[in-house]
């Protein structure tokens, strides 16, 4: 980079200024908590994108799910066969639906899992993804005038998809329970064993149990805990069958409930975020708002 | 140069930037994406005088650490990290689509190389993840399958009218 004899030229010194600065601000961004200027820095761009994002979003959704459409045909053979094979594999498991459905009452009367349809939620379009394969981010449009704050729980009809993790007035960042930094507390339904499922950045995730007891097998559903979520919430499968062995942790993958390629419309549960949650009881301290009134302020 | 020229730089380099977050949330082959910013940014730098050429590499930087989930920064270093390499080899550039294709692959494989160690130093953890070498290739095999309508694009709004290589 610095031939001898050569001066330092000014592309070069600009270069150098410019890598400074740019560490600079990545080590005042991770150092800095809550409002800090690159928070406010970050929403105001946000705030400021979002609509040409969404008018983008807007005319390419339609065109792009056309193309997909036709991509997708010579796909569908090989889709029929394996739902062929699922249909045939789901009939076998209708038949024990009867008993695991006991089991499951049972437990929930047993460990008061609350069904999270009973929280109020807020729905919300996903109009733009992270800027790169690495970012495992997703914007809705709605923000802390819908009641929206950081710490509260994505979901959507498959299950758990994420928690908000940075709000403006108009739109919230969702962070994918496939971010490393995302972890979840879970319990095994049919076990009722504890653990913690963690993101690895890619489309599965990571269940360490440390107490267990029981085996996690294969196809065993994990739902949310309560602890940093609302409880029952759906948030994947167990991939792999792994059995508990005494003084070690157990550690296996999971498939996750959500399909997060095909994420459009996603609903925010609020009245449940760590922030607005009594730490003894785990009751919400706030009134879920009105689905009349979505802009009823929460704080 | 003029100051227009920069101005369509940079807003070609943004325009880059929010179509990667909007097109290519629904777009992806195989669940991956291009890296759009990148390339906007390595084919301005092939026009643009180097100090020039360095801000705007560094602003579209910023603009995709803005509006995405990394922390501040780290994009904007590695932008500049690659109009800075564009700047040193793009003057020994060999004539023809095979050099130039190539060059895309390699700065696109370095710069998203470059983001994975910075991100992973500031506690991103991407280094280790599952498939992180496909997450390397396969948006630098795009980018090489996107490089010439984002070339000729470039080449239409940027390109002086006189070629002018700077030294």
């Amino acid at each position: 980079m610095f031939p001898s004899g050569r001066r330092l030229d000014r592309a070069t010194a600009l270069f150098i200024s410019l890598l400074a600065v740019g560490f600079l601000i990545a080590t005042f961004d991770v150092r800095a908590s809550g409002d800090s200027a690159t928070t406010v820095l970050r929403g105001g761009a946000q705030a400021l994108a979002e609509p040409i994002q969404g008018g983008i979003d807007f005319l390419v959704r339609p065109v792009v799910g056309f193309v997909d459409g036709i991509s997708n045909v010579a796909g569908l053979r090989d889709q029929n066969e394996r739902l062929e094979a699922e249909v045939q594999r789901l009939e076998a498991r209708l038949r024990e639906t009867a008993a695991l459905e006991r089991r499951v009452a049972e437990l929930e009367a047993i460990n008061d899992l609350a069904p999270p349809e009973g929280l109020a939620s807020v729905t919300a379009r996903i109009y733009s993804s992270g800027t790169s394969t690495f970012d495992q981010v997703r914007f809705i449009n709605k923000g802390s005038s819908d009641g929206i704050i950081a710490g509260q729980a994505v979901i959507d009809e498959s299950g758990l998809v994420g928690r908000v993790d940075l709000v403006t007035g108009s739109s919230a960042r969702v962070r994918l329970i496939t971010d490393p930094l995302v972890s979840v507390g879970v319990r095994i339904q049919d076990t009722n064993q504890t653990g913690a499922v963690t993101g690895r950045g890619d489309d599965v995730l990571q269940l360490d149990m440390f107490d267990a007891t029981a085996p996690a097998t294969e196809g065993s559903v994990l739902i949310t805990d309560g602890s940093r979520f609302p409880p029952g919430v759906v948030v994947g499968f167990v991939r792999e069958t792994k059995e508990a062995n005494v003084g070690f942790a157990l550690r296996t993958t999971v498939n996750p409930a959500a399909v997060f390629t095909e994420l459009d419309f996603v609903k925010i549960v609020v009245g449940w975020s760590p922030l607005d949650a009594d730490p003894e009881t785990g009751d919400p301290l706030i009134d879920p708002p009105s689905f009349t009134d979505p802009g009823q302020e929460l704080q | 140069m003029t100051s227009g020229r920069i101005v369509i730089a940079l807003g070609l380099v943004m325009g880059a930037v929010l179509i990667q977050t909007t097109v290519f949330q629904h777009v992806k082959p195989f669940g991956y994406a291009p890296a759009l910013g990148l390339l906007a940014t390595i084919a301005t730098s092939r026009y643009l005088n180097p100090e020039p050429a360095l801000f705007v590499g560094f602003s579209g930087g910023f603009l995709q650490d803005l509006l995405g989930g990394s922390p501040l920064g780290l994009w904007a270093c590695t932008f500049t990290v690659i109009v800075f390499i564009t700047l040193k080899i793009r003057d020994r550039e060999v004539a023809g689509p095979i050099a130039v294709l190539t060059g895309v692959f390699g700065l696109t494989f370095i710069g998203q190389s470059t983001y994975a160690v910075l991100g992973t130093l500031f506690g991103q953890g991407i280094i280790g993840r599952p498939g992180l070498v496909w997450d390397l290739i396969v948006p630098s095999i795009y980018n090489v399958v996107l490089a010439y309508p984002v070339f000729w694009l470039t080449r239409a709004g940027v390109r002086p009218k006189e070629r002018t290589w700077v030294t």
